[in-house]
């Protein structure tokens, strides 16, 4: 047996990396990469892990510390030489070209020719067998702009396989994925392993990290804490290196018995090509109470949620705060009537990547005299806001000037958090809260969920993860193709099980039954 | 902390100084070869390009000058660039700003101390109204803001032309432009025998104002915002429509301040047909290098308009042909909006390394 053969397939020495604003993200970071193996990297947000990897793919340079692929050492400058030698990457927030269909964007780049011209049937075929053979189900011919987050994934995923990755790195891949995707993700990457192929997978949630992966490393503020094998440890051990201290996921709910905020009354909703996508729907949600909308993406819970928010327009029925109608209001007067709403999508609604911290945490309250008298800024209050808010919601960034876009993920969505629930609201529209969340964040802002239920707001909450609506909601409804199809109480009786058979329209509710859960 | 942010902000004006400076010395090179080429005497001529603006008091007075417009004209394009408008419609809104001001100077308030600040007022809502309009077709009925300032900027320079022609011009006369205006209606020269008048103080008023505009109002902040992202703007409560509208508009009013300028100022005194000769199109250019940052703006007009009087010049004194000032200013557009999408480090790797051209593929797709 030759040193080639025991040398791991892809390693890093002592990488140190410091970004142009001061933040040290990688400081002297080690970890060794066996060939067939999943490999996972776990940390909390802003641990580093994201631009560990962009360093592997050659995106950003380390400062310091030195890359070997199977025991050489090599320098990539871009990601093209890290491609070239084999790496595919998968990056948090995706880059496809949303108008190009599934296959041109997996071909882009490194299309097939013949003579001069672009081999259209020939892309269309390896794209074909390269779906099939890892299990990777997409329509080639559909506009990636028409896929839901699971399939353009894949896409990703595929793009990363037709270069020829052989080490395929996924960067919280999960975090997008209903639970149903996730299983699916977790079949093609166990053909992808059984292929010889080698995955660098990071994730937040610990269950996902010990099912998948063989080894894990563990990052904590910019350094590599250790390395442990995924049989020898357990969520706590995981957790306990993460973050350093003890750290428990349960939520402690008052009782409540509020008056009616939010009434939504027989409404109908249709999409942009004019089907219909909420159907008949009525709930309330009382002062003091969560109301957890479970269902699998795409049967209208999102639409509901906009609808309400004033986004999205409204084909029949009656929405009302305090019992006045809210549909003649836009945005801005609904959230002076004590509206906030934390969005499913950070990147796309939730921020402005290009303005400052300060700037987007005061984004929906431009016409506060607080912020802005007479028209005119009071730059010394916003950034005061800034930060008391950073400092109350423990958001890790070097300064309220900073711009949002230079904050990991889930920071972001702290930013996001964090501006929506500056003021107590009365209603609280809420998508995906912990969505590419670490764990001590998550226990964070399901604390204060709760808190700013326990004050009074009435909180209506949709989430693809169903412990997470469990933990948390007073009330369920189920949504199936538009409609409610069942409503629950919470109790300890109730198990993602009985949710997830009723989000797949498998078991039904008597109307006595819904009915007394409605209310 | 506030530290950590002033080192960054040196750290960022010093990455664009040196851009800038950068495609600055890159573009004169470019010029250097051309000049090699359609020469006889290139040295003279290179010499010319590079010194002429500041040997005489004159030359200086036009560079300065031409500073002051390409700064005004920069700032509008900036402005509407910040909310990610794409409106190029500042020609036209010079154009009506322009007759705005002429009519004042023509008619018999001309003679008075009203001219010109009537004059100014007059031009800047015209152009208001030019900018206004592609800004409500976006807004109510959704129309391309490009196309629609570009249309416009046709309708504007024609109706000028035409107004020249029938209506300004003293009868019987052949001219193709009006009679010089009143001296009550030209604008003072700050320093005497010089073009240089108070346009350069309408013209600095002008980036304070636009900074402060941006920077320190909430319906700044608001405009910048929906700059970065719309859909989050729209998400936080803010008006867009309002802001798209008000910011073109507002753009506009900076458009018919430059045709006040031109028309008023001493280079002129008068409205001539193609007054303007393309500098508020190059304000687009003084935006992009200035990266819509008004207070950079002046920055690159002194910079840009240094260039533009020296090629001038160069046309006149020696035998190279005035079109190379074309050449450069494509050369300098295509330097600086590559530098500022492409790291250069990357692009070099790109030209060096054989790599398979991309456009072959969006050909394909197409
Ligand atoms: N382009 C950048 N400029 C400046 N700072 C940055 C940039 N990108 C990341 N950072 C900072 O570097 C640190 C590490 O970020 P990184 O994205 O690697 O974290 P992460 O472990 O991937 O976190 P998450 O789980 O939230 O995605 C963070 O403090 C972040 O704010
Ligand atoms: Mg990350």
């Amino acid at each position: 047996m030759t040193t080639e053969n025991m040398a791991p397939l892809l390693q890093a020495i002592g990488i140190s990396k410091t970004y142009p604003g001061g933040v040290v993200a990688n400081d002297n970071v080690n970890i060794a990469v066996n060939a067939g193996e999943v490999h996972a990297v776990v940390g909390e947000n802003g641990a580093g892990k994201s631009t560990l990897m962009k360093i592997l793919f050659g995106v950003e340079q380390a400062d310091s510390g030195e890359l070997r692929l199977v025991g050489e050492q090599v320098r990539f400058g871009s990601p093209r030489a890290a491609i070239n030698a084999g790496i595919g990457m998968v990056f948090q927030h995706f880059s496809l070209v949303p108008s190009f269909s599934a296959y041109e964007n997996i071909v882009l780049g490194s299309e097939p020719r013949s003579g001069i011209r672009f081999d259209r049937r020939k892309a269309i075929e390896e794209v074909r067998a390269l779906s099939a053979r890892f299990r990777l189900h997409v329509d080639p011919l559909q506009p990636v702009r028409q896929l839901p987050v699971g399939q353009q994934q894949r896409v990703e995923i595929l793009k990363a396989l037709y270069r020829g990755g052989r080490i395929l790195i996924l960067d919280e891949p999960t975090a997008v994925l209903t639970p149903q995707e996730v299983t699916e993700l977790f079949s093609a990457i166990r053909a992808l392993v059984a292929q010889g192929r080698t995955v660098i997978f990071i994730a937040h949630k610990l269950p996902e990290v010990l099912e998948i992966s063989s080894r894990i490393t563990v990052m904590r503020g910019g350094k590599t804490i250790g390395e442990i094998e995924t049989k020898d440890a357990t969520e706590q051990k995981l957790a306990n290196m993460m973050v350093g201290r003890e750290v428990t996921l349960r939520v402690e709910r008052k009782p409540y018995n509020g008056k009616v905020t939010l009434a939504v009354n027989r409404l109908s909703l249709m999409n942009e090509l004019r089907a219909t996508v909420c159907d008949d729907v009525s709930l309330t949600v009382r002062s003091g109470e969560i109301v957890g909308l479970a269902g699998v993406a795409g049967n209208g819970q999102a639409e509901l949620i906009e609808a309400i928010a004033g986004l999205r327009s409204v084909a029949g029925g009656d929405i009302a705060i305090g019992g006045e109608s809210i549909l003649p209001l836009g945005v801005r007067a609904r959230r002076g009537k004590g509206m906030a709403s934390i969005p499913e999508d950070r990147i796309s609604q939730g921020l402005a990547l290009g303005a400052s911290v300060a700037e987007n945490l005061v984004a929906t309250r431009l016409d506060d005299r607080l912020f802005a008298r007479g028209g005119l800024l009071d730059l010394g209050e916003m950034r005061a806001n800034a930060e008391r808010l950073i400092e109350r919601f423990s958001i890790r960034i070097d300064g309220p000037n900073a711009l949002a876009a230079t904050l990991s993920g889930g920071n972001m969505q702290k930013v996001v958090v964090a501006r929506e629930l500056s003021e107590q609201p009365r209603l609280l529209l809420v998508s995906q809260p912990t969505r590419g969340v670490d764990l001590g964040s998550t226990q964070f802002i399901w604390r204060i969920l709760t808190e700013t239920r326990n004050a009074g707001a009435a909180v209506l909450l949709s989430s693809a993860d169903l412990s997470e609506l469990l933990a948390l909601s007073d009330r369920l409804m189920v949504f199936y193709r538009g409609r409610i199809v069942a409503a629950f109480r919470n109790s300890d009786e109730l198990t993602t099980e009985m949710l997830g058979a009723c989000m797949l329209g498998l078991s039904r509710q008597s109307p006595e039954e819904m009915r007394a859960a409605l209310a | 902390m506030s530290e950590a942010a002033t080192t960054r902000r040196w750290a960022v004006l010093r990455r664009e100084t040196g851009r800038a400076l950068g495609a600055a010395i890159i573009a004169l090179a470019v010029a250097f070869l051309i000049i090699l080429f359609s020469s006889k005497t290139p040295l003279q001529a290179f010499a010319t390009l590079t010194t002429a603006p500041i040997t005489k008091v004159r030359t200086v007075g036009l560079w300065i000058d031409d500073v002051a417009k390409l700064t005004v004209a920069g700032l509008a394009y900036s402005l509407v660039f910040q909310a990610r408008q794409f409106a190029l419609g500042v020609q036209g809104q010079v154009y009506v700003g322009a007759l705005a001001a002429s009519y004042i100077a023509l008619s018999p308030l001309g003679q008075t101390w009203c001219a010109i600040p009537l004059g100014i007022v007059c031009a800047m809502a015209g152009g208001a109204l030019w900018g206004f309009l592609p800004g409500i077709a976006k807004a109510r009925l959704g129309a391309n803001e490009i196309v629609s300032s570009l249309m416009l900027n046709y309708v504007a320079i024609e109706l000028a032309n035409y107004l020249i022609r029938v209506d300004l011009t003293t009868p019987n006369s052949r001219l193709l432009s009006t009679a010089p205006f009143p001296s009550t209606a030209v604008f003072p020269a700050l320093i005497p025998n010089t073009r240089i008048d108070i346009g350069l103080i309408f013209a600095l008023t002008s980036v304070v104002a636009v900074w402060f505009a941006l920077y320190r109002t909430s319906w700044g902040l608001k405009l910048r915002l929906v700059g970065h992202n719309s859909r989050f703007a729209q998400y936080a409560g803010i008006k867009e429509a309002f802001i798209i509208v008000s910011a073109m508009a507002a753009s506009g009013a900076l458009g018919g301040l430059l045709g006040a300028m031109f028309v008023e100022g001493r280079s002129f005194g008068k409205l001539a047909v193609s007054f303007e000769g393309n500098l508020a199109f190059e304000g687009l250019l003084i935006a992009i290098v200035a990266r819509n940052r008004p207070l950079a703006v002046p920055v690159a007009a002194l910079f840009y308009g240094y260039l533009r009087q020296g090629a001038q010049l160069m046309s006149i004194r020696t035998d190279v042909p005035s079109e190379i000032i074309v050449i450069v200013t494509a050369v300098i557009i295509l330097l600086v909006a590559s530098s500022y999408s492409v790291k250069p480090r990357a692009m070099l790797a790109a030209i060096t390394r054989s790599s398979r051209p991309a456009r072959t593929h969006v050909e394909a797709v197409k």
